[in-house]
């Protein structure tokens, strides 16, 4: 059996070759590390996804409210938080930024003011006068620079905190009619909802053809406790099926899980339009 | 003072009309697109439990209501006590425990056995409006309790959407189990397989006549391919049409006067009407491609039948009393075996794209084109229920050729026969 001497093995560590693999080892880890931390990739830059308010409260109300902040801007009361969050946190930033920097510059010069100078001839006079007029037209470009500066940050924030203003008018959100003032779900989509919820029709019951143009009317009242007063079937389809099906529909929505604000009367057009075009 | 009194009933009436204005809302698809059943298993009347007897009955009845589509079947894990109680009035049922499990329709019964006879009785009650559907009471041997699920099944399904289910019918099928291939018949559902011929030859193409009596086929049996008809009771079978080279794809006219067929006599094969006695009354086709799979209309006006004559095969629909042939698909290039709707609004046949073959159904005015099938393998030989509600075809999917059923969407397919034999050519037999 032959034992390695301990030399042989420091030896190892001296091999160029050892180097060579330990910092190919180290740039592989590196690139590794660079991959998956985004760096290469850009993911700073990734947009924010917008924030939306679910709304949790299972109760039906008049007002709803949206499920994320009203799209369409309310000049007045927007107006006001948008200068106070310019005006304080924000100015004083922007003012050390680097767009500024390089337009800010050219105000230097005016600080080692050449006045006191001892005998001011009359041609040294008019080439102060340009001087000077040089420096506020420099000045004014400044602080012009300053103020787009300014207007470009407040563009950045709209849009980083504004995150709601920014989004498409066709985003889903929880509730259709959500423009109200109150915390809570709108009560015709509640009723409508659970209604549908209770409406069980196969297609196989129905003759494929009739499938898109069926449809019938009925009209229901609910006390504000969520009780069925009454009903009445105000246009039936002419398919025993169908109509069954919907008086079935109804009578087991006699009783709302929920009470609503108010009394409610409503006209209910049953139809089978969406189920159409998915079987289309 | 009257104008007083008169403003005062007008407010009077106006506002409460204002406070209930009703408002409209518009509900397009139902929540649930099944219909949710409680199927509870049969109880025996004596209190004696021949359970083979209740589950052979909820085996069957459950595979057809389910291969209906339209129930969802409320699990029977979730049952309450009213579903181990015998009462089959609807004063007995406990209708609010059924909608508790969320039940709209609940099936109840009970089986005794008088001397040899087995009677079942099966009840389908609406649970929201707490009343019976239908009932029906049957007697018969024990051995024929899968019959009388299937008659259950078609009586839920006429009760429910006004037309009978075809469950009671059988489906005859070409299988080379015994070595030849010969005409066998089963149940809806696959079971109760019987040979119907031992022409120790090819027999193939059955059909049923529109009354169901008898079943035309083709046979090799005289070494040419001969029209046969067999009457199904009697098992008597003769030759039809036995005219020089192909006497092949014979169908009854809705009337079950003339029998439409391909007859090669002449060279190239034709569409031909025989009379039930074999004699040639017309020739329905003549042109010089390859006219063959003639399929009649329900009303028996037009027969739906294959073509090469403008190149590809394609199905053409010609009138049988001007003689004029309209195309009916125009695409694909390999379009066969059509086979008419008992209604007479659809035609299915099957299309070949990309090497395989796979079922279509297609308006009779050559619009609404659907694909039915997608899988693996060829799917051919489509044939409509006697409902229309389902198509019946063989395919090689799951590797050797089998029969299959789905709904007349395509949805819901499953195969009725075994894949250790080769099965293929099925035929729907109408309601007995």
């Amino acid at each position: 059996m032959s034992v390695v001497p301990l030399h042989q093995i420091n030896s190892f560590h001296k091999d160029p070759k050892f180097g060579r693999l330990l910092l190919v080892s180290l740039v592989v880890h590196v690139l590794i590390w660079a991959a998956f931390t985004g760096g290469w990739f850009g993911s700073g830059t990734r947009p924010k996804p917008p924030v939306y308010y679910v709304d949790l409260i299972h109760k039906p109300v008049l007002n709803p409210q949206a499920g994320r902040p009203d799209p369409r801007p309310k000049k007045k009361q927007q107006a006001a938080p948008v200068k106070k969050s310019v005006a304080t946190p924000v100015a004083p930033k922007a003012a050390t930024k680097p767009e500024v920097k390089p337009l800010a510059k050219p105000t230097k010069p005016a600080k080692p003011k050449p006045v006191p100078k001892p005998v001011p001839k009359p041609g040294q006079r008019q080439e102060k006068k340009v001087q000077s007029a040089i420096d506020e037209i420099r000045q004014r470009q400044a602080r012009e620079a300053e103020r787009d500066a300014l207007k470009d940050k407040l563009a950045k924030l709209r849009e980083s905190v504004g995150a709601a203003a920014t989004v498409p008018a066709d985003v889903p959100v929880g509730m259709p009619d959500g423009t109200g003032d109150e915390a809570g779900v709108s009560a015709l989509a509640f009723v409508q909802a659970f209604i549908q919820q209770n409406w069980a029709l196969s297609p196989y019951l129905l003759d494929r053809s009739r499938i898109a143009n069926i449809e019938a009317k009925a009209v229901l009242a609910y006390s504000s406790a969520g009780t069925l007063v009454r009903y009445r079937i105000d246009t039936p389809s002419g398919d025993p099926q169908f109509d069954d099906s919907l008086k079935k529909a109804i009578i087991k929505s006699q009783q709302l899980p929920q009470p609503l604000p108010k009394d409610l009367e409503l006209v209910v057009i049953f139809n089978l339009k969406e189920m159409a075009a998915i079987r289309r | 003072m009257l104008l007083r009194c008169l403003a005062v009933i007008f407010l009077c009436l106006a506002l409460p009309c204002t406070a209930l204005a009703a408002t409209e809302i518009e509900i397009s698809s139902p929540g649930e697109q099944t219909i949710p059943l409680g199927l509870t298993k049969l109880l025996s009347e004596q209190g004696t439990r021949a359970d083979r007897i209740a589950d052979e009955f909820d085996e069957v009845l459950n595979a057809d209501l389910d291969l209906s589509g339209l129930f969802r079947f409320v699990d029977p894990q979730s049952f309450l006590d009213d579903a181990g109680r015998v009462g089959l009035f609807s004063n007995q049922v406990n209708f609010p425990q059924w909608r508790l499990l969320g039940a709209e329709t609940l099936i109840k019964g009970t089986y005794h056995l008088d001397g040899d006879n087995l009677v079942v009785e099966g009840r389908l009650f609406d649970v929201v409006n707490r009343r019976l559907l239908t009932g029906r009471r049957y007697v018969g041997q024990p051995k024929d309790i899968r019959r009388m699920a299937h008659a259950f099944a078609d009586l839920v399904l006429k009760a429910l959407t006004g037309e009978e289910g075809p469950f009671s019918s059988r489906i005859a099928y070409i299988s080379n189990q015994t070595g030849d291939k010969e005409l066998w018949l089963m149940d809806v559902d696959g079971k109760r397989p019987l040979r119907l011929t031992n022409h120790r030859s090819i027999v193939l193409n059955p059909d049923f006549s529109p009354r169901g009596k008898e079943i035309l086929f083709t046979s090799y049996r005289a070494n040419n391919p001969d029209l046969y008809r067999k009457e199904i009771y009697t098992g008597k079978e003769a030759k039809l049409s036995y005219q020089p080279g192909l006497n092949v794809a014979g169908r009854m006219s809705p009337d079950e006067r003339e029998v439409a067929l391909t007859l090669s006599k002449d060279g190239n094969p034709e569409i031909y009407l025989i009379s039930t006695s074999g004699r040639i009354r017309k020739r329905i086709t003549d042109s010089w491609g390859i006219d063959s799979d003639p399929s009649w209309s329900p009303d028996g006006g037009n027969i739906a039948f294959v073509s090469n004559r403008q190149g590809n095969p394609h199905v053409f629909i010609a009138d049988i009393f001007t003689g004029k042939t309209t195309r009916l698909t125009t695409r694909g290039k390999y379009n066969a075996t059509p086979a008419w709707s008992p209604k007479g609004d659809r035609i299915a046949f099957t299309r070949q794209e990309s090497g395989r073959f796979d079922i279509y159904t297609i308006k009779s005015d050559g619009t609404d084109e659907r694909r039915l099938t997608f899988g693996p393998g060829n799917s051919e030989h489509p044939r409509w229920s006697p409902d229309g509600r389902f198509i019946v075809y063989s395919s090689d999917k799951d590797g050797n050729r089998a029969v299959y059923v789905m709904r007349a969407d395509g949805t819901g397919s499953r195969r009725l026969t075994s894949l250790e034999s080769d099965c293929r050519h099925p035929a729907w037999s109408p309601r007995w």
